[in-house]
């Protein structure tokens, strides 16, 4: 198969020469809703979650055509490596399983039927009561981001509310939403006919008005502008559901570098950086590396300047624009000059190129990376010092990825959580969040649902 | 520092500089940093004089910047440290374009300078938001001469090729020196556009409470009118955001100027983090409709505060009406490259890097300075392509995104 041969199922199969209309937009937000009320709205779970479960299946086999043309046009028309976007899809459909669906609608709505009829978990039945669940008639998706594994992720999430979806992708990020809508439609017509997929810049009101006019939920992720700009333009009671830009970090304790291997640490710390080239909310922007111990933090930044080196062999980032490219080396000559003239500054770069940059630095201050595998090391004495550095981001910070000994543990996640941080895991786990990750700290699925109570 | 405390104009004096003619001689034996000044000067000169110039050869731009980059790798002590990290031996260098370029962010962070504390005389800002360090740029007198010699050439050359600067109503959009004593664009405006008679150069900006460029409106409407009165051309000085105010200006008053023939502008780009901002076609557009000056008599002028030398991207009158088509020139004592921001390597013609200034007037700091701007290499020159997103990771919170 190639990429000209997919079915002109969606808006975005239609053809350059072809003109999308507003009244496009419209007529196919009428039909998205129509099929909606004919072959999703009643579809019993089991069903659902079968399907879903069989369409993650063939994007986890290597023989399937529709994967295997990700793979093969995804680095020039996502600017991902293949061995990112193949990363990616694992993650991504590892997960999709008719039992981690399951598990997810289990810990969203309390009980695994609920979609399906009133039902009641044991507090309902002890106050003799059962409850239901719909979700929204139309959600439109709004897209920002490069990554496409939170698109898949809301569209599979809508699916599950037995919404019609119409996903807007911005432009020239709509390569592997549309391979997925394909994959969805191949596999179950009827539930593809309740999907539809469009490009065309942002901010174009004449196609998002009667999009959102349809809708009566959207949903967007793009920078915190963007989300609060679209915000600002649906109708009243639209529902809104927005994820705007955040920032990860790493902190690795004094124990928990004592407890493991600085090597198997610096491939982990790695591979959170490698995966997406940090394009992404989840990868570490900062990793703080508590003093005192054996390796210092600075022989970390040097282990891990050394597996960047290493990955680059193995998996290199890949070309990026001039413009990320000269941010780049505009930031690395900042920190010469600081290294030229401090020993609390000390850089390491790949050599020729913009591939990979670690700085390592004795101040506690969060710093933004200009990501494409740039990364700093902090050192700080202890976990409030690297929160005090980290004020000024405090709110937006995604994830934590830690590296703690056992007994520790705990007490730095509450610290965290208190702190506002909503999701901490292990380092090298950063770019993999499960299904049931509550994004931003608020219910995936369950956010998207209204709740029908029944008083017996 | 504080208030222009430098003469404006600062005579050669045989004590503080050779005579021209000593110049050759004292290059092949002990040559001093004002000796390669006076070198510099000696191109400024034929500059002037000549017609099309005499050209500064490559053999002759090669020796004096290798001779430049030994002696300021010797009295910048600043520059000193970076070539030590970045293990470069001075001595090593066989070709000015292996010359190691100084970032801009270098201004920032550390006295890139020859001149020892006690004799800095003057400092030129870049420009920069009050939450940022800003660029430092020390001068003194000779420096100070130097400069202006350097860039009231080179600007005369474009904004007045054909003479006549003296019948000309000359209005800068930029608040006075006296108000923004650090601004090297300001000083540039002076120095360039001023002439004996201190009235025919009026600046029509100030500083508004939050220390951002504003017009002054009144001033700017009885300055123009009485020009127009006079049926003299008027050139106009300003930053692009400068000219985006006068715009606004205009349209809130509802009104369309048609200046006289021959009125010209030299905007230099810049919106100093401003929100409003035009794409340079639409900014051009808007000035030819609003103030009834063609196209061709429209030119931007490149420069930056760590620089003694400008680069104009037309001659007033004979400019590209195409503004695509349009290419900056810096003077024969500067040369650029533009690199690969990923290998660092030279691009081909056509193709965009950052670009890199070896500035032979820069005698007392550094001459090889590397910008953070991206420009497309042309075969005589280069045109910009903008700015790489870059933020000092100091003062302010948060780096915008790249």
């Amino acid at each position: 198969m190639t990429f000209e041969e997919l079915p002109d199922y969606f808006l975005v199969d239609l053809p350059p020469e072809a003109t999308l209309t507003p009244t496009v937009v419209s007529e196919a937000c009428e039909t998205l809703k129509r099929n909606r009320r004919r072959y999703l709205l009643e579809r019993p779970s089991e069903s659902l979650l079968r399907t879903l479960g069989l369409v993650a299946e063939k994007w986890l086999d290597p023989e399937y055509p529709i994967r295997q043309l990700a793979l093969e046009l995804g680095e020039a028309r996502s600017g991902f490596p293949r061995h990112t976007i193949e990363l990616g899809l694992q993650s991504l459909f590892g997960g999709m399983t008719p039992e981690g669906l399951n598990h997810l609608i289990l810990q969203d709505l309390g009980h695994v039927r609920r979609l399906d009829h009133p039902t009641s978990d044991d507090a309902e039945s002890r106050s003799g009561r059962k409850s239901f669940v719909v979700g929204p008639e139309l959600i439109a998706h709004v897209t920002g981001g490069l990554i496409p594994n939170p698109v898949i992720t809301s569209i599979v999430l809508g699916f599950l509310a037995r919404s019609a979806q119409f996903v807007k992708c911005a432009r020239r990020t709509s390569f592997l939403p549309r391979l997925f809508a394909h994959s969805v439609y191949e596999t179950d017509p009827k539930l593809g006919a309740c999907l539809e997929v469009a490009e065309w810049p942002g901010g174009d009101a004449s196609f998002e008005e009667p999009l959102f006019l349809a809708a009566d939920c959207v949903t967007a992720m793009g920078s915190d502008e963007t989300v609060e700009r679209l915000g600002q333009q649906l109708p009243k009671g639209t529902r809104y559901i927005s994820y705007g830009h955040r920032v990860s970090f790493g902190y690795v304790t004094k124990a928990g570098l004592e407890d493991s291997s600085p090597r198997v640490l610096a491939e982990q710390i790695v591979d959170d950086i490698v995966q997406w080239n940090q394009n992404g909310c989840l990868s570490p922007h900062v990793v703080y590396v508590e003093r005192g111990t054996t390796p210092s933090p600075d022989r970390l930044a040097q282990l891990l300047a050394d597996e960047l080196e290493r990955r680059e062999s193995l998996q290199p980032r890949g070309p990026i624009s001039e413009q990320a490219a000269a941010t780049i080396t505009n930031r690395r000559r900042l920190y010469e000059i600081r290294a030229a003239s401090s020993k609390d500054t000390l850089i390491w770069t790949s050599k020729g190129s913009t591939a990979w940059t670690v700085i390592f630095d004795n101040e506690a201050r969060f710093q933004k990376s200009c990501l494409n595998r740039f990364v700093y090391v902090k050192s700080v004495d202890r976990l409030d010092d690297a929160l005090g550095g980290a004020d000024e981001v405090c709110g937006q910070i995604s994830s934590v990825g830690l590296c703690a000994s056992l007994h520790e543990s705990q007490k730095i996640v509450e610290r965290l959580a208190r702190w506002g941080v909503t999701r901490v895991c292990p380092i090298g786990r950063m770019q993999e969040p499960s299904f049931l990750w509550r994004h931003d700290g608020r219910l995936s699925l369950g956010e998207l649902m209204m709740w029908t109570d029944w008083e017996l | 520092m504080g208030g222009r405390s430098v003469p404006r104009t600062v005579k050669k004096s045989n004590a503080e500089v050779p005579r021209q003619a000593d110049c050759k001689e004292k290059m092949s034996s002990t040559s001093s940093l004002a000796n390669l000044a006076c070198r510099v000067e000696e191109w400024i000169e034929d500059l002037s004089l000549s017609c099309p110039p005499s050209g500064v050869s490559d053999a002759d731009f090669n020796d004096v910047a290798l001779e430049l980059f030994r002696r300021q790798s010797e009295s910048n002590p600043a520059l000193a440290q970076l070539l030590r990290f970045w293990r470069v031996e001075s001595s090593a260098l066989t070709a000015w374009n292996e010359i190691p370029c100084v970032p801009t962010a270098a201004f920032k962070e550390m006295d890139m300078t020859t001149l020892e504390a006690g004799d800095r005389t003057r400092v030129f800002f870049s420009s920069g938001t009050t939450q940022q360090e800003r660029g430092r740029h020390f001068h003194h007198a000779q420096s100070i001469a130097l400069y202006e010699r350097s860039l009231k050439q080179w600007l005369r050359q474009h904004c007045w090729p054909a003479g006549g600067r003296e019948a000309m109503t000359c209005v800068s959009l930029t608040p006075p020196p006296s108000c923004v004593p650090h601004s090297s664009l300001v000083h540039m405006i002076e120095v360039g556009a001023g002439t004996a008679s201190p009235s025919e150069l009026r600046f029509c900006g100030e500083l508004g409470p939050d220390d951002g460029w504003r017009l002054n409106e009144g001033l700017l409407r009885s300055q123009i009118e009485a020009a127009v009165e006079k049926e003299g051309p008027v050139c106009l000085f300003g930053t692009a955001f400068n000219f985006v105010q006068l715009l606004d200006t205009l349209s809130a008053w509802g009104e369309t100027w048609s200046l006289p023939g021959k009125s010209r502008i030299m905007e230099t780009g810049g919106y100093k983090g401003r929100t409003r901002e035009l794409r340079k076609t639409e900014l051009y557009e808007q000035m030819e409709d609003r103030l009834g000056i063609e196209r061709e008599w429209m030119i931007s002028e490149y420069g930056m505060s760590e620089l003694s030398s400008q680069a104009y991207d037309g001659v007033v009158g004979s400019a590209d009406p195409d503004l695509d088509q349009r290419v900056f020139h810096f003077p024969e004592w500067v040369r650029v490259r533009v690199v690969s921001p990923e290998t660092l390597e030279e691009v081909g013609v056509g193709e965009t890097g950052l670009l890199q200034v070896f500035d032979l007037a820069n005698i007392w700091s550094a001459l090889a300075i590397q910008t953070e701007d991206l420009a497309v290499r042309c075969p005589q020159g280069f045109s910009l392509k903008g700015r790489a997103s870059f933020a000092e990771p100091k003062g302010c919170s948060l780096l915008p995104e790249a």
